[in-house]
């Protein structure tokens, strides 16, 4: 995420974030009730929800703000994993010349000193490591997928919430949208690759099974 | 082996294709969901489907039953966060030949499309 779009995610949070940002030196880490003993000045009163803009245009928001800045955040990480990607991919390019350039050094007489060829053997080895991990590394990028699906089943709930406030008040819009196909085992889905590769391979062995017997 | 990768998310498209190029199928195509997933298909070519199920427009078991209303015989690997035997049980009745949970390794997915290709 850059700046400017950093700008954009404050500015369309209402100025919810204090001046400065940290909190004043006086304030509570927690909030407690004060002693009887203690001189209390009359707390000032402090704003639970953002005034809406003092400027722009209130419309009517069927989506609700929280919900289109968690949509924003799945963009902005997709969009950020994929410029990873880009980099991995622009590693795995730079590896895989390097790997063809060390063929050609080999196929010449002059590296065939056994010293020299030890050398470059380790170097072609140390590529092909490199080569790996770039993959290993692009394989973990899974978890955004998985991190915009949890995210999507909170919008998913948030949506319903924000519909049953609008039928309980008789006022406000309603999400048109077509309910989402979100999965139902999300919350419990780990960023460790085949956590749950037995349990579906065992469902599915025990369907084939069960095919078979009918068949 | 032209191979039709169906998932919304570009991150795990790509996590895909790499995947299958490293194990020798690079020939692919892409669709961010069923809707087009069946355009791509119907342009003819496609040996293999991997799929998604939670997509917008039209989600991965609905698009296995137009692809299975279609074509019987193509084979289907359904690849997804889904991972609820019922929901598994409900793919392989759609018509998927096999199932892979997200986040996967590569040699899942290699053993599992090796498996379908025989």
């Amino acid at each position: 995420m850059d700046q400017s779009e950093v700008d954009a995610l404050l500015k369309s949070s209402g100025g919810k974030t204090k001046k400065g940002g940290s909190k004043p030196a006086s304030a509570p880490a927690t909030a407690k009730a004060p002693a009887a003993s203690e001189a209390v000045a009359p707390p000032a009163p402090v704003a639970q929800t953002a005034p809406p803009p003092a400027t722009g245009e209130v419309k009517a928001d069927p989506e609700g703000q929280v919900i289109r800045e968690i949509d924003a955040v799945t963009e902005v990480t997709e969009r950020e994993t994929n410029k990873v990607m880009d980099q991995l991919d622009l590693i795995g390019d730079l590896v895989a010349r390097q790997q063809a350039l060390i063929t050609e050094i080999l196929a010449n007489p002059g590296s065939q000193d056994p010293s020299i060829h030890q050398a470059i053997n380790q170097v072609m080895g140390a590529a092909k490591e490199i080569q790996g991990k770039v993959f290993e590394a692009m394989d973990l990028l899974q978890f955004q997928d998985i991190t915009r699906q949890k995210l999507e089943r909170i919008v998913y709930h948030l949506r319903q919430i924000h519909d049953y406030i609008v039928d309980l008040l008789g006022t406000g819009l309603k999400n048109e949208k077509p309910a989402p196909s979100i999965s139902r085992t999300i919350v419990q889905t780990g960023t460790t690759p085949d956590e749950r590769k037995a349990h579906a391979d065992s469902v599915v062995e025990a369907f084939r099974m069960g095919a078979q017997g009918k068949g | 082996m032209k191979i039709l990768i169906v998932d919304d998310s570009s991150t795990m498209r790509r996590i895909i294709i790499n995947t299958l190029t490293r194990i020798g199928y690079g020939e692919v195509v892409e669709a961010e969901h069923g809707k087009a997933g069946l355009e791509k298909l119907g342009q003819g070519g496609v040996e293999m489907i991997i799929t998604d199920w939670n997509m917008p427009e039209m989600d991965g078991l609905e698009f296995v039953n137009a692809v299975r209303a279609q074509n019987p015989s193509i084979p289907i690997l359904m690849v997804t966060t889904n991972a609820a035997k019922e929901d598994i049980v409900a793919a392989l009745q759609a018509g998927v030949n096999n199932y892979v949970v997200k986040p996967f390794t590569p040699e899942t997915l290699k053993e599992k499309i090796e498996s379908l290709l025989g």
